[in-house]
């Protein structure tokens, strides 16, 4: 993207706790329409992050410019008040005012911007359409469920037409099929109107699937920065690969220099397999391999990749696929297959996987 | 990630810096200053009241460690009383939150009364039902042919027993959170493990409670030990002396030794905040119950034909703290004489007639009047504002500025008072104007003693208000002051109305602090009842403590009918 397009824009963040460095040197960018996802274990500085750009931390160190306007700097000993800064926010709590209807909620924004009356009117109404909750715009915001107060949290924060909107955690208190279901509006709206966002998740299947890209984060640090196919496929830390997804984490050690990006890899276990070199630091000594990427063969199978013999330890139906633990000479190897796809516990395989999904770390 | 960073206050820089300082100046000097003036005279083994002190020493200690027999009257009675509120306490917590019966939530309701009512007014009642001879249960006594003194409340039992029956609902109210606060499926694992009913409780709910229970003892025996209301009221006429009492004649003795009262006072004080400090702590580190602040409802024991006892127990309870009370003052304050011989009763409505236009106490009730609404009513607002600086601000030294607010509560009010008196007597001196003796005077020393409550009960509120929801209003666009105005105030208002409430009540009926500071031209209701009963009649003093009362309940009703209407809740 050109530097223009850049609509957020970190540099060299720090954030101190007292002596806890929440945030450790994180610089990230996040361009126009951009759907951008910091994801990360409780406690991995992601929130704090976000709420420095929001205005609501007093950073350490760093930058922080939106739509190429400085907003925090520690050397020009600059930080714009949150109410300045023009972005808007979601909340995990959603944080609905209950002394106020949803009308009201909604407008708040749009009301300290002295909007005639309206105006307001209008623009509160279309935005409650975005979010279908226009029949409850009288209803006083006490008496909502959770999903209608996650809608209207949505339609308070893009109300008054910022430029970037983030989110912290907004589908955490929703239940399992209402979070998957709101995922899918959340990323509707977003892409139909054009918003650039920052996304705060600790869940990796949501932040595989809402954004175009994602930034791993870990004890204050940013791990790898991808989309999603590639922070899934393409781990580049031990980290990542077993935060994302669920990848196997294969001890052993990467053997001379890669050839078409493959090299060998040879395990503690024993066997030899073929693997993706990873990127040009990695350290050589592990694998990653996402269980979903291995297939199960019956025994004595030798025309697939990295054909390795192995038998079934436990199978546990999940619905829309098996989980297998097969036992390996490498230990014990978790696969994911279609649930069409069965074999009985105690059964002599050979599992086998394609190079390019073995990927050293 | 979560970690509590607190919400950003005014953006003025300067602003932020000052806050705190401005605070401190202004408590510090309503709260360290009078103490200082006690700590002085403690030491002024001089000419009494004067200031600086001309000679210094710890006569004052010594007189006071030596009058052994106040002492050891204090001691016995601050005891036997704790031990029977503690006792009320731990019974009623357990029936109203541990078992089924029939009416609960009423009764648990209900529970609040005696609060209301105050020691005063109890022991006046209990005066009235039980003094030796005249009481009306001494009456009925003899009437059926009993010893006619078989009740004497003018002793150290009797000034217990009033203690232990108002201070029982304390009691009741910090057992019960700590029960409340008993995950209920830490016992129901215990049963699933194989446990009997006996052994859960010995070996899971015990321990868990115990903290509550210990922090509740200590703390009701520091009230106990600065009470004065029931002690004053009952003991005087046996000449059974307590610490408070004490204080209180030296004072007015003559000539006055203020120095003695002083160094009571300062001992006080320093046992009651050391007990205070105690409490919090042993419930602080022993409990593992509190740690997720959350409420549970164990469930309640079903108890089915045994549930009467326990019925019976709780309207006990409230009878004898209460309803009979109430029923004995309403009895005697319509009499001529108190009696309850039908034949003798001679009704009259006099001294209510008194009460409206004798001039003393009609002026004594409007000027208590006057000042509940006025201190209330700053007093919320100056609550409102320490509470949100202590609690939400991202200023410096918070937490000071929390010690200082709080630090009345330490001190038994009557102490608080005789510090007051000196403090303002001698800055009266140099202002130009006179404070001592006007009701300002009482209003700011209501408004420090009553700081405290005051922010106890706001904290709750602020506390549980949701830092993003004062975020989202910045983030929205809202500067500092637009968002206090249309998000934190309406929010706090529910909390700012209970304090409003709260601080009221406790100013119309203030004793202790008012004793000291009140002059003859501004005469509040409470030491003017306690004159009534000690100079003119008990029928006048039960007229005067039932109109008192009267108004209290007036107002929380006016005001629950208001806040009800308020925020639209069907409570």
């Amino acid at each position: 993207m050109s530097e223009t397009d850049i609509r957020i824009d970190i540099r060299n963040l720090v954030v101190d706790y007292g002596d806890v460095r929440a945030v450790d040197d994180v610089s990230l960018s996040v361009g126009r329409g951009e759907l951008v996802t910091l994801l990360g274990p409780s406690g991995c500085g992601k929130t704090t992050t976000l709420r420095s750009v929001a205005g609501l931390e007093d950073p350490t160190g760093g930058s922080i410019a939106l739509n190429g306007t400085l907003v925090y700097s520690a050397p020009e000993r600059r930080n714009t008040p949150a109410e300045k800064r023009g972005v808007s926010m979601v909340f995990q709590s959603y944080a609905i005012w209950p002394h106020m209807t949803v009308f009201d909620n909604v407008a708040y924004g749009l009301r300290v911007r002295r909007m005639s009356a309206n105006d307001i009117r209008s623009n509160v109404m279309r935005v409650l359409d975005l979010v279908q909750m226009r029949n409850f715009a009288d209803r006083p915001a006490s008496r909502l469920s959770g999903g209608q107060q996650q809608r209207v949290a949505v339609a308070r924060a893009i109300a008054f037409s910022p430029e970037v909107l983030l989110f912290d955690e907004p589908l955490s208190n929703l239940d399992a099929k209402l979070r998957v279901s709101m995922r899918v509006e959340l990323r509707e709206l977003q892409k139909g109107l054009g918003i650039t966002a920052l996304y705060v998740t600790h869940d990796q299947e949501e932040a595989l699937a809402i954004s175009d890209r994602v930034i791993v984060m870990n004890a204050g640090r940013i791990e790898q920065i991808g989309t999603p196919e590639d922070i899934y496929r393409h781990p580049r830390t031990l980290f990542v690969a077993d935060f994302v997804g669920n990848a196997n984490v294969i001890q052993g050690q990467a053997r001379g220099a890669p050839v078409g990006g493959e090299v060998n890899f040879v395990t503690v276990g024993g066997p030899v397999l073929r693997a993706a070199a990873g990127h040009a630091q990695a350290k050589g000594d592990a694998a990653a391999l996402q269980a979903a990427y291995v297939d199960i063969f019956a025994p004595g199978r030798t025309d697939v990749p990295n054909a390795t013999p192995g038998t079934i330890h436990r199978c546990m139906f999940h619905g829309d696929f098996i989980q297998y633990v097969v036992d390996w000479p490498c230990g014990q190897l978790l696969v994911r297959r279609p649930p069409t796809n069965r074999f009985a516990e105690g059964s002599a395989v050979t599992v086998s996987f394609a190079p390019e999904h073995c990927v050293v770390l | 990630m979560n970690t509590a960073v607190e919400r950003r206050g005014p953006d003025r820089r300067l602003g932020r810096f000052l806050v705190v300082p401005g605070i401190l100046a202004t408590i510090g000097l309503l709260v360290i200053y009078p103490v200082f003036f006690l700590v002085t005279e403690s030491l002024n083994v001089g000419v009494s009241g004067t200031f600086p002190p001309e000679d210094i020493g710890f006569g004052n200690y010594q007189d006071m460690v030596s009058d052994t027999q106040v002492l050891w009257n204090t001691a016995f009675v601050a005891v036997l009383a704790t031990v029977m509120a503690i006792g009320f306490g731990l019974l009623l917590a357990w029936i109203l939150t541990r078992t089924a019966i029939p009416g609960r939530r009423r009764l648990e309701r209900l529970m609040e009364l005696p609060y209301y009512m105050t020691p005063l007014v109890g022991a006046l009642a209990w005066g009235v039902i039980a003094a030796p001879k005249t009481g009306l249960a001494n009456q009925l006594g003899r009437l059926l042919g009993a010893n006619g003194n078989f009740l004497n409340i003018y002793s150290a039992w009797g000034i217990a027993w009033v203690m232990a029956l108002f201070e029982g609902t304390v009691a009741f109210v910090m057992i019960s959170a700590a029960m409340k606060s008993m995950d209920p499926s830490m016992e129901e694992s215990a049963r699933v493990l194989g446990a009997g009913k006996f052994r859960v409780a010995l070996t899971v709910t015990l321990p868990m409670i115990l903290p509550g229970i210990v922090s509740a003892t200590i703390f009701v025996f520091a009230e106990m030990l600065s009470a004065f209301a029931a002690a004053f009221v009952l003991g005087i006429p046996s000449r059974f002396i307590v610490i408070t009492t004490v204080i209180w004649q030296s004072t007015s003795a003559y000539p006055p030794e203020y120095g003695r009262a002083a160094a009571m006072g300062l001992c006080l004080f320093v046992v009651l905040a050391v007990a205070i400090g105690l409490a919090r702590l042993v419930l602080r580190k022993g409990s593992y119950a509190t740690i997720t602040g959350k409420a549970f409802r164990p469930r309640p024991m079903r108890l089915g034909a045994r549930a009467w006892p326990m019925v019976t127990v709780c309207w006990a309870y409230l009878t004898l703290a209460v309803f009979l009370p109430m029923a004995a003052l309403l009895m005697t304050s319509f009499q001529k004489f108190a009696t309850v011989i039908v034949g003798d009763m001679r009704f009259t409505l006099d001294n209510y007639a008194s009460v409206f236009r004798q001039g003393a106490v009609a002026s004594a009730l409007t000027n208590s009047f006057v000042l509940g609404l006025g201190v209330a009513t700053v007093g919320s607002l100056l609550v409102g504002v320490l509470t949100w600086v202590i609690f939400r601000a991202r200023v410096p030294a918070r937490s000071l500025v929390e010690y200082v607010v709080m630090f009345p509560q330490a001190v038994p009010r009557l102490v608080f008072g005789l510090g007051l008196l000196w403090a303002w007597l001698w800055i009266g001196q140099v202002l130009p104007f006179t404070l001592y003796g006007t009701l300002w005077i009482l209003g700011l020393a209501y408004l420090t003693v009553l700081l405290p409550l005051g922010v106890r009960t706001l904290a709750g509120v602020v506390l549980q208000i949701d830092k993003s929801l004062e975020e989202c209003a910045r983030v929205c666009g809202a500067s500092w002051s637009h968002q206090m105005r249309t998000v934190t105030l309406p929010l706090m208002r529910p909390g700012i109305a209970a304090a409003w409430l709260l601080i009221f009540i406790s100013s119309v009926r203030e004793l202790g602090a008012s004793l000291f500071l009140m002059g003859p031209h501004s005469k509040v209701i409470g030491p003017a009842i306690v004159d009534a009963w000690l100079t003119a009649s008990s029928e006048l003093s039960a007229a005067m403590a039932l109109v008192q009362t009267g108004v209290v309940f007036v107002a929380v009703i006016f005001l629950l009918r208001v806040t009800r209407r308020y925020s639209g809740e069907p409570a």
